[in-house]
């Protein structure tokens, strides 16, 4: 596998879209190309970040928020409570 | 799904996400407002355990991670759940997230997209949402950047750029990353699901990513 088949491959990689056939030769070229195929690995995952801000944002139910934070604030003061005293 | 979808989660984290989190050296889309604490900042709010770090990330990205959600699942109750899902994932696997290997937004795009796949599979939505695809075949490249307009383009916001970007692939390129993407599909469902060959399929996701990959190189120096 060159490189530019590798850049390929690991576009598809990082969103999921390899078939487990094509993993095989991904991976041995990943091994093969080392701390360049990491870092170019690495890069592609903007991708991720490219399709999630090409969507209009939706607003979520006013609930929510309040009621995550008040998960997150009872757990944070649970753990707070049930830390040893020094 | 196959056991080649259930392999399309095979480049995202689970628990262990910062072994894959995305890299400091990818090109960067999302820069804070001055003033206000960066995603790195309130990520380290987070792992002290400081709910206000959170309810921040929260203003920040819930209207981008909902809209994720709901490109998926397609359905607003649901997605809601889901997001509460996913901000507590974020606030107990905070440990996990490591600003020397990746960018936040990266990170919590990745997770917020599997919750979303797992669910989509766990609920059986997958067939309902197959059916919807195939009522509205030719409408659904459209949706995903629906609203884009000229104005929003010149203003320099960032969704619009990200939108112009998937919007100047060819419609079929279009198609199949977003079947890829946002339904999970392993190339040969979307050959099954598209009646597109499965080397047309490969040939299609190949050239639609690297365009969009290089476009976001490009976009780096508008930004």
């Amino acid at each position: 596998m060159s490189f530019e088949e590798f850049q390929n491959s690991a576009r598809l990689y990082v969103i999921g879209a390899l078939e487990p056939e094509e993993l095989q030769d991904f991976e041995a070229a990943r091994i093969r190309y080392g701390a360049a195929a990491e870092e170019f690995i690495n890069q592609c995952y903007t991708l991720h970040e490219a399709f999630a801000l090409s969507l209009k944002p939706a607003k979520a139910s006013a609930a929510i928020k309040d009621r995550l934070m008040a998960m997150v604030r009872e757990r944070s003061e649970r753990e707070r409570g049930s830390a040893p005293r020094k | 799904m196959s056991s080649a979808a259930d392999s399309s989660l095979q480049g995202m984290p689970a628990s262990d996400v910062e072994v894959v989190s995305p890299g400091k050296s990818a090109v960067s889309v999302v820069e804070p407002e001055p003033g206000l604490p960066t995603d790195v900042d309130l990520m380290a709010g987070i792992q002290a355990t400081d709910p206000e770090a959170l309810s921040q990330l929260y203003d920040r990205y819930s209207g981008i991670m909902k809209a994720l959600i709901l490109r998926i699942i397609h359905n607003d109750t649901e997605a809601d759940d889901l997001l509460q899902e996913v901000f507590m994932e974020i606030w107990n696997q905070a440990k996990n997230f490591s600003a020397r290997k990746g960018k936040p937004l990266g990170w919590i795009v990745i997770l917020t997209r599997r919750r979303a796949i797992d669910a989509l599979r766990k609920k059986q939505a997958y067939a309902r949402a197959e059916e919807r695809l195939q009522a509205e075949p030719e409408q659904q490249p459209l949706a995903w950047v629906q609203n884009t307009t000229a104005e929003d383009i010149t203003s320099g916001d960032r969704r619009a750029l990200m939108a112009k970007v998937i919007q100047s692939l060819p419609e079929a390129q279009q198609r199949v990353i977003d079947l890829a993407f946002f339904q999970g599909m392993s190339q040969r469902e979307i050959a099954a699901h598209t009646n597109i060959p499965l080397g047309t399929v490969k040939t299609r996701l190949e050239l639609g990513l690297k365009k969009i990959y290089d476009s976001l190189k490009e976009l780096k120096d508008e930004l």
